[in-house]
Formats: structure tokens, C-alpha cells, sequence
């Protein structure tokens, strides 16, 4: 029990905080007791073990980074109280920010859509051209108010004639046999092909595209964020154009 | 023991405080060079980690620099820099621990005994003391071991004030707790670490 209370005042005495009676005492009893000698002896070596530990030098380039990151963060806006904010904060905002700008793009440019050439097509539907035949005045042909605008994948070919063997074939096997694909040639190196695929091809007609050439798919995407509800088939165009092609679509509606 | 930088005279400090606060990034940069061993010396311990160390030491001069206005200096700088460092320690331990890093940590600990030393300076004294001696290699990396072993709130009191040795009114500030509740919350730490180290102190 006595010895307990001794304990009790170990740290006290690590920190010189006893006052000397109390030191005298302590001191005292250590002298007589073993045990508790052997505690206070542990908890002293422990405490001098740490004062002891290595100590590290930060890399030298520490402060030149530091100055850097605030730098870039002034560059940003980003200095002032944001400094408490979570760390994912500006990930996150980055990623709400994108998904914004593209579903108002979307809102805004699809019912005109325009990329840099023109191609027509005749059925009134929509326009588009190489541009070294005519340039936009044709183009501007659009139906404003379209009901379901439909997504326009632009395939870039290196050799044009090959790769638009290569996709008949491989249309006939993907897209939904009750619509057969209708293709327009509308100039010696574009191609507008119509069709309808069925959900579950739709990602085997992805991959086929990206083997045939290069494929800007990205207003298929939006327009699937924008309609995430599962449909039967898909309705797509798919622009076929040769590499280094300039073209344009202005406005692509049914 | 990481000797904090006394030498500096507080106005001095102050007065690097006073540029920082009208975004002057070259006085910050002096006052990082006063503080950024002993927080860097703090993280590695808290963290285990010198690459996790020096990743956290950046985040906490940065939200230091950007939260500056807010000190008055009514507490001394280094106080309220520890502050900062303690909360951006107490995040980022939540969440490296979300991503299992101190389980990983700790299968690698083994292989710390055969690392290069970890303090070239040390080495560098052509002329040790004694008590530097009686630190080996091997036991340094033990301590290293039990501190990653005690919760990260034992582990913290007791570097602030068996390493940096700051003083209970300073720890009190800090943690915002009263100097009772540091004292035996500091009397708990060493109990966890001493149990931890045992046998390899006698």
C-alpha cells in the first residue's frame, strides 16, 4: 500500500515538480525498497530514452517546396481561409464543376452542335459536309426543337475506302437486325452512318470502333449521363471521316 | 533531444510573423527554417514515415501560412504552430489508417534495423557523447516500434514533452486541456511506452 503512494509520485519527481520534503522522502524509500526502486528506474531510462532518440534533418528543398505550393495556390485564388477545408474539397468541387460544364454544354450545343466542316444530310435531318466542298452556309438547315436529338460518334480513318468495308461488315453484325444500318456517302472520304444497337452491344460496338480508328465518343457519353435510363437500342450516328479531315455538323436532329 | 529554437528572440519571431500576416512568402520561409526541424522531427515520430513525415510538415506550413492572420500573438508562434500541426496530425493518421498504411507500416518496421542511420548528423559527430552512445541503431529503432504501438494520443503528449520538452502551461495550451489532465494523461504515455520497451531497457 505504502508503496503505491511512492508510485503515485514517480512522474512528479521525473518532472521535478516534489517539493523537497516530498523529493527527501521519495528518495528515501527508494533507497530501501527494490521493487519500487526497479519502477522508478524503469520509468526514468524510459523517459531519458526518448530525450535521446535520433534526430532527423527535413529534406533541404522542404521550405522551397512550401513556398511553391503557396505560390501556386495565390496563382489559384486559393490562399485565405481554405486552409481548413478537407483536402478532397477541391477534388471533389473539380469534379461537381465538370459535370456542370458538360451537361450545359450539352443542353447548349447539341440542339446546334457544331465541330469545325459540314456535312450534309440530305434527308433533312441534319447537315454535314467535307470542308472543301461547301462550307456552313448549308449547314445551318437544323430543326430547332428536336424532340431526341441523337449522339454523333466521330470516327477518324487513316484509309478511308478500308475502313468503310471494315464497318460494314462489322454493322451488319452488331446493330439491331429489325433497322439496318443506312449509310450516306457524302463525299469521296465521310460517311454518315445511322443505326440502332442494342443495349447489350453497344460496348462490343465501342470496341470495334476504337480498332477501326480513332473515336470521339464523348457526346455519347454525355447525352447516356443525361438519359441514364436503360433503353432496349440505341440510336447513333457515327461520322466516319478521314484522318486530318476538317469538318463540321451543325445541328444533328431527328 | 530536439532543441527548439530559443536563440530566437521572440519580438523577433514577431516580427517575420507581422510580414507573413501582408503575404510576404520570403519571411515565412525564415520562419519555417526556425520551426521545420522540430515539426518535421514530430511527424516522422507521430508517423513513422519520413516520406509521410515531409508530405504532412508541407501541409501544416501551408495551412500555417494561409491561417496566419488569425494568430495575434497572444500565444507564443510555436505554440500555436503545434496547434495547427496537431490537428492536420490528428487527420491525416485518420486517414492513413483508412487505408491500412500503419498495419503496413509495421510489417516494414522489421526492416528498419537495416537501414542506413537515420540521422547523418549523428554520425557526423566526430566527437559523441556518452548518452548519444547509449543510444544504438537497434534500440532507436525499438523506440520507434513502441511509439507506433501506444494510441497516437499517448504517443503525441509524450514526444511534446519527453522530445521537444515543451512545459505542461505549453501542453495545456496546445491540447486545450488542463495541466491535470496532461500530467496524467503524460503519466499514462510513459506507463504504455515503459510496458512496451520492458525488457529491453534493463
Amino acid at each position: 500500500m505504502e508503496c503505491r503512494k511512492y508510485e503515485s509520485h514517480f512522474n512528479a519527481y521525473l518532472d521535478g515538480e516534489l517539493s523537497p520534503k516530498e523529493r527527501e522522502t521519495l528518495q528515501l524509500h527508494l533507497r530501501k525498497c527494490l521493487s519500487c526502486y526497479r519502477k522508478w528506474n524503469s520509468l526514468q531510462k524510459t523517459r531519458d530514452i526518448l530525450s535521446r532518440l535520433p534526430e532527423l534533418s527535413p529534406p533541404p528543398h522542404l521550405s522551397a517546396v512550401v513556398i511553391a505550393r503557396l505560390k501556386e495556390h495565390r496563382l489559384r485564388g486559393l490562399t485565405g481561409p481554405s486552409a481548413y477545408l478537407p483536402r478532397w474539397l477541391p477534388m471533389g468541387a473539380m469534379a461537381a464543376l465538370v459535370l456542370l460544364i458538360s451537361l450545359g454544354l450539352w443542353q447548349v450545343l447539341l440542339p446546334s452542335f457544331s465541330f469545325r466542316s459540314l456535312l450534309s444530310d440530305q434527308n433533312n435531318t441534319s447537315t454535314l459536309s467535307s470542308h472543301s466542298a461547301q462550307p456552313t452556309t448549308k449547314s445551318t438547315t437544323t430543326r430547332e426543337g428536336a424532340q431526341s436529338p441523337v449522339p454523333v460518334m466521330v470516327l477518324r480513318v487513316k484509309d478511308f475506302s478500308r475502313a468503310d468495308r471494315e464497318l460494314e461488315s462489322m454493322l451488319r453484325s452488331i446493330s439491331d437486325p429489325m433497322s439496318k444500318p443506312s449509310r450516306q456517302l457524302n463525299s469521296s472520304s465521310a460517311r454518315l452512318i445511322d443505326l440502332k444497337v442494342p443495349e447489350q452491344r453497344f460496348s462490343r460496338l465501342l470496341r470495334e470502333l476504337h480498332k477501326i480508328g480513332h473515336l470521339d465518343q464523348s457526346q455519347v457519353e454525355i447525352h447516356r449521363m443525361a438519359t441514364p435510363q436503360k433503353q432496349k437500342a440505341i440510336s447513333i450516328r457515327i461520322l466516319v471521316v478521314s484522318n486530318g479531315e476538317d469538318v463540321e455538323i451543325h445541328r444533328i436532329g431527328e | 533531444m530536439v532543441q527548439r529554437s530559443r536563440s530566437v528572440k521572440r519580438e523577433e519571431e514577431q516580427l517575420l510573423v507581422d510580414r507573413c500576416r501582408q503575404g510576404d512568402r520570403d519571411s515565412f520561409a525564415q520562419l519555417m527554417k526556425l520551426h521545420e526541424k522540430q515539426i518535421y522531427n514530430f511527424t516522422y515520430r507521430m508517423l513513422g514515415s519520413e516520406e509521410e513525415a515531409e508530405d504532412l510538415t508541407q501541409d501544416i506550413f501551408v495551412a500555417a501560412f494561409k491561417g496566419i492572420r488569425r494568430f495575434r500573438g497572444e500565444a507564443k508562434f510555436s505554440t500555436w504552430l503545434y496547434r495547427i500541426a496537431l490537428n492536420q496530425t490528428r487527420n491525416r493518421i485518420k486517414y492513413l489508417s483508412r487505408r491500412n498504411f500503419f498495419a503496413k507500416q509495421s510489417r516494414r518496421a522489421q526492416y528498419r534495423e537495416e537501414s542506413p542511420w537515420e540521422n547523418p548528423e549523428f554520425l557526423a559527430d566526430s566527437a559523441p557523447t556518452p548518452e548519444q552512445l547509449t543510444l544504438t541503431k537497434r534500440m532507436a529503432a525499438q523506440v520507434q516500434e513502441c511509439l507506433d504501438q501506444i494510441p497516437p494520443q499517448a504517443r503525441q503528449i509524450l514526444l511534446l514533452r519527453d522530445v521537444q520538452g515543451f512545459s505542461y502551461e505549453e501542453l495545456s495550451e496546445m491540447l486545450s486541456l488542463n495541466p491535470g489532465t496532461v500530467k496524467s494523461r503524460l503519466h499514462r504515455a510513459r506507463s504504455a511506452l515503459q510496458k512496451c520497451l520492458g525488457d529491453k531497457l534493463e
